[in-house]
């Protein structure tokens, strides 16, 4: 009897970063959901779907009147100790209320303009358990100090090594896309800071295998090299409120330049450059004499089968620090740091082997990714507040970590695409008085790095801005 | 276990080939394996780039030897290592004294010949003077707690040269399953142990007869019904060694590779000579078992053999192999469990397997102690030390 009357109720579970319906009987599931999301799992015997699902199930279900049990939601509301959330600009609350809509989207704001204030303006009016997901460890204690210092409430950290769960918690992507399948039911709304980070083929499981039905993209920017933005529609939701960086310039942002120095190698540099090169080029075009299409994987592939493919394959590696490390840059350096003397100035590297040679040859604080917690604030307050004149860094800075005074940044080298440009260029970009921000980029010339540049200024955000060759 | 990026593997007509060092071809690695574990065994109080420099150098004149395996066996000696960890953050601690001396008299330059900063070996001097130490010494300190700077304070090591060897093995296949979407495991014994290594792993499994001996077992995770996913490849990478251990299998994993999205196939068997780590599973859970097994012999008794877990019986995800199968000659089957007496929740739990398969006829031998706990049966066979052979025998005539 027991028996019969638990089958006959139709039941909507989370399990594993999936939504499993059991219960219902195969017409009316195949009645209800013609086109999905439900597909029968024979292994275990009932109906699966991707917990991503779970809100246009739950309005499926019950815009048919189907009785039915909800076991999915484990998350209630939630109460803010101590809101103190400043008033919005009339832009910030322009986004707020195209988000409020449908409680679901990406809103597209350059850096420095804010998208923190109105992700926290949305989280407390929405006021259900929140995961925001953060692209790196730094932002994620940020987003915790912000919580606390807006909402008054002790967000639960997911990452870096501790697992603690609360019903607003802030993560990491790396960390939410392996744990989601654990939690994805525990919170109504999850936040995607620099949302373009999500749609990597393990990323997206982020958004998959939550159940959460509001959900908030944050970005600069939505381009991606391969294109994958038009994923983030289904994954989070439509682009409901946009503001263009030419919008932001000289409004809420400090005006800009870009001063580009490109230095030469030493004389020895140059020389042992230039024989590394001929080693790498000697090497490929012998085997494209075979193998037309030989190219950098092939040559991977091949380093352990013979000595010259290691040879040239280290030729190259060693060809890159030259480049990186050349002994020009450290003058520069020297230089740049002369001449703003007394203001902070952040220098971005490509390798953490060249952020610490720099740290060790200046004596100024670096960032690391294996810095922790509480030397990235001291690190970070120290700059503000003047007790440190310089910091150098790797990737670890490259998104939307607060640096609210800074003025002068300096890049050597690093990866040429669009995006990283806008992050690097809006870490400079941050609203200080009428100062004017600079941005130096020191390449090396004649080398790859020359090429990189030239790509970087392609970018939106460096063809509004005045190039000028020292 | 490696790392992706450690990963080293031959695409050959849909295939994978993860790396594998063979005995023929690579004997001399046994050499090479001795240097390395010695360099970690001595190599207390060094730290972690000084020690994969050394073994760096171990390879030095080897022309077969592709970067990524000389990383892996670095990673390899790692993973059975012990380092330092500042835990009390001593070195952050001297790098924010010496970067707040320092800061007043930014910026150090190469030669002070300007108004204004100061010369960068004169106010390296001064700090060092105040810590009382070198700088060289502050020098080499300032990042002692980076990973590639931590001091080694232990080395586990491994069985033997050859142990090293074979789980680098292991651990080529290992990481080649990261790309896994789905694995199948054709196995004809030690089901029992397969299947819950499997289920230890978190992964879910499709059981469906192979042969009359054996089984195909499909092993993917809760999303694998739903679209082709890598996520439950590190599982599979994790549930290998149980899997190595055990005898007569054959795998086949479904790969999807990270570049280029091809599908590709990468097959392993039981007998290509990959050792686990893992010692292989017992034959028998208990001696009851063992004795009765013993006695049975390996010739069929009035036309019945006796086959050791032979018999899988599944429900959805629900599993239950009972301890013997018996084959007559003429085709038919039956199953037997021996229950001894363990404790009240074991008899419990064995009870509810036993109602999810009451369909099935599973003669049970009980032993005198949990007569009482378990409901009288038509199918029961009481047994005080040993199972009575003849007993057994009558049930399985009656079929």
């Amino acid at each position: 009897m027991w028996r019969a009357l638990r089958l006959s109720m139709t039941i909507l579970e989370f399990q594993h970063g999936t939504l499993v319906l059991t219960g219902m009987p195969r017409d009316r599931v195949e009645r209800i959901f013609p086109a999905g999301p439900f597909v029968w799992d024979a292994r275990a015997g009932l109906w699966r779907a991707d917990a991503i699902h779970y809100r246009t199930v739950v309005e499926r279900l019950r815009e048919v009147n189907a009785l039915w049990e909800d076991k999915v939601p484990r998350w209630s509301t939630v109460r803010w100790p101590k809101p103190n959330l400043p008033p919005l600009r009339p832009e910030q609350q322009a986004a707020v209320e195209a988000w409020c809509l449908d409680r679901r989207g990406c809103i597209v704001m350059p850096t420095g303009t804010g998208k923190t204030e109105v992700a926290l303006a949305a989280v407390a009016l929405v006021s259900l358990p929140t995961l925001v997901v953060a692209p790196v460890r730094d932002l994620m204690y940020q987003w915790h100090r912000r919580i606390l210092e807006r909402l008054g409430y002790d967000a639960g950290v997911i990452g870096d090594n501790v697992f603690r769960v609360r019903p607003v918690s802030v993560t990491t992507y790396d960390s939410a896309c392996i744990h989601m399948e654990k939690f994805g039911n525990r919170f109504a709304l999850v936040v995607f800071d620099e949302c373009h980070h999500l749609p990597g083929p393990v990323r997206r499981d982020a958004a998959v295998m939550s159940a959460a039905p509001c959900r908030l993209g944050l970005t600069a920017t939505m381009e991606r090299s391969d294109g994958r933005q038009d994923d983030l529609t289904p994954l989070i939701g439509p682009t409901v409120y946009e503001m263009p960086i030419s919008e932001a310039k000289g409004r809420s942002l400090a005006d800009y330049e870009v001063v580009r120095i490109p230095i030469q190698l030493s004389p020895q540099e140059q020389v042992r450059y230039e024989e590394l090169s001929r080693v790498v080029k000697y090497y490929v075009a012998q085997r494209r004499k075979t193998d037309p299409d030989y190219g950098w994987e092939e040559l991977c592939a091949e380093t352990g089968k013979t000595p010259e493919a290691r040879q040239a394959m280290r030729a190259y590696h060693a060809k890159k620090s030259i480049e990186e490390r050349a002994e020009e840059k450290f003058r520069v350096l020297e230089d740049l740091f002369s001449l703003h003397a007394g203001e902070p100035c952040l220098v971005f590297v490509g390798s953490n082997q060249m952020a610490r040679d720099i740290s060790r040859r200046f004596l100024i604080p670096c960032l690391l990714s294996h810095s922790d917690k509480k030397e990235r604030l001291d690190v970070l307050r120290g700059l503000e507040d003047g007790t440190y004149p310089a910091l150098v860094a790797n990737r670890v800075l490259d998104e939307g970590v607060d640096l609210p005074e800074v003025k002068v940044a300096v890049v050597l080298g690093g990866s040429g695409s669009a995006r990283q440009a806008k992050q690097r260029l809006g870490r400079v970009l941050r609203k200080s008085g009428n100062a004017r921000a600079v941005l130096y980029e020191v390449v090396s010339g004649g080398t790859k790095e020359e090429k990189r540049s030239v790509r970087r200024r392609d970018s939106d955000a460096y063809s509004k801005v005045r190039h000028r060759r020292l | 276990m490696l790392r992706r990026e450690h990963a080293i593997a031959e695409y050959q007509g849909g295939k994978v080939i993860p790396d594998r060092l063979g005995q023929k071809q690579h004997g001399h690695y046994l050499g090479y394996a001795r240097q390395m574990l010695d360099i970690y065994a001595r190599g207390v109080g060094q730290n972690r780039r000084q020690l994969h420099r050394a073994v760096w150098a171990v390879f030095e004149n080897e022309p077969d030897c592709p970067a990524r395996r000389i990383e892996a066996f670095c990673k390899l000696l790692d993973d059975q290592s012990e380092f330092e960890e500042d835990r009390g953050g001593k070195a952050a601690e001297l790098r924010r004294k010496v970067f707040r001396m320092a800061a007043s008299k930014h910026p150090l330059l190469s030669r002070a010949d300007r108004l204004f900063g100061s010369e960068e070996s004169a106010v390296k001097a001064e700090i060092a003077e105040k810590f009382g130490r070198s700088w060289d010494d502050i020098d080499a300190d300032l990042f002692s707690d980076v990973f590639e700077f931590r001091r080694l304070k232990r080395f586990e090591g491994y069985e033997s040269a050859q142990a090293l060897l074979a789980r680098y093995n292991v651990a080529q296949v290992q990481v080649a399953l990261f790309d896994a979407e789905s694995m199948t495991v054709w196995a004809t014994e030690d089901f029992k142990t397969i299947l819950r290594y499997a289920k230890l792993a978190r992964l879910m499994h499709t059981i469906q007869r192979y042969g009359d001996q054996g089984y195909a077992l499909r092993f993917d995770g809760p999303a694998s019904v739903l679209r082709t996913t890598r996520r439950y490849g590190a599982a599979m990478a994790r549930f290998l060694p149980a899997l190595i251990a055990c005898r007569g299998w054959r795998m086949h994993a479904v790969l999807r590779t990270r570049r280029r999205g091809w599908t590709v196939a990468l097959q392993v068997s039981a007998d290509e000579g990959l050792t686990s780590h893992l010692p292989a599973p017992d034959d028998f859970d208990s001696s009851v078992e063992e004795a009765f097994a013993a006695k049975w012999g390996d010739e069929p008794r009035d036309g019945w053999r006796l086959i050791r877990e032979g018999g899988i019986l599944h429900q959805r995800q629900k599993v239950f192999v009972p301890d013997f199968l018996f084959r007559h000659d003429d085709g038919r089957t039956a199953l037997m469990e021996i229950v001894g007496y363990w404790t009240p929740e074991y008899l419990e739990a064995k009870l509810a397997t036993l109602q999810l398969f009451q369909d099935q006829r599973i003669l049970l031998a009980v032993a005198r102690e949990a007569q009482q706990v378990l409901p009288e049966s038509p199918h029961t066979i009481p047994y005080k030390t040993v199972v009575p052979m003849q007993a057994v025998l009558d049930k399985l005539n009656e079929s």
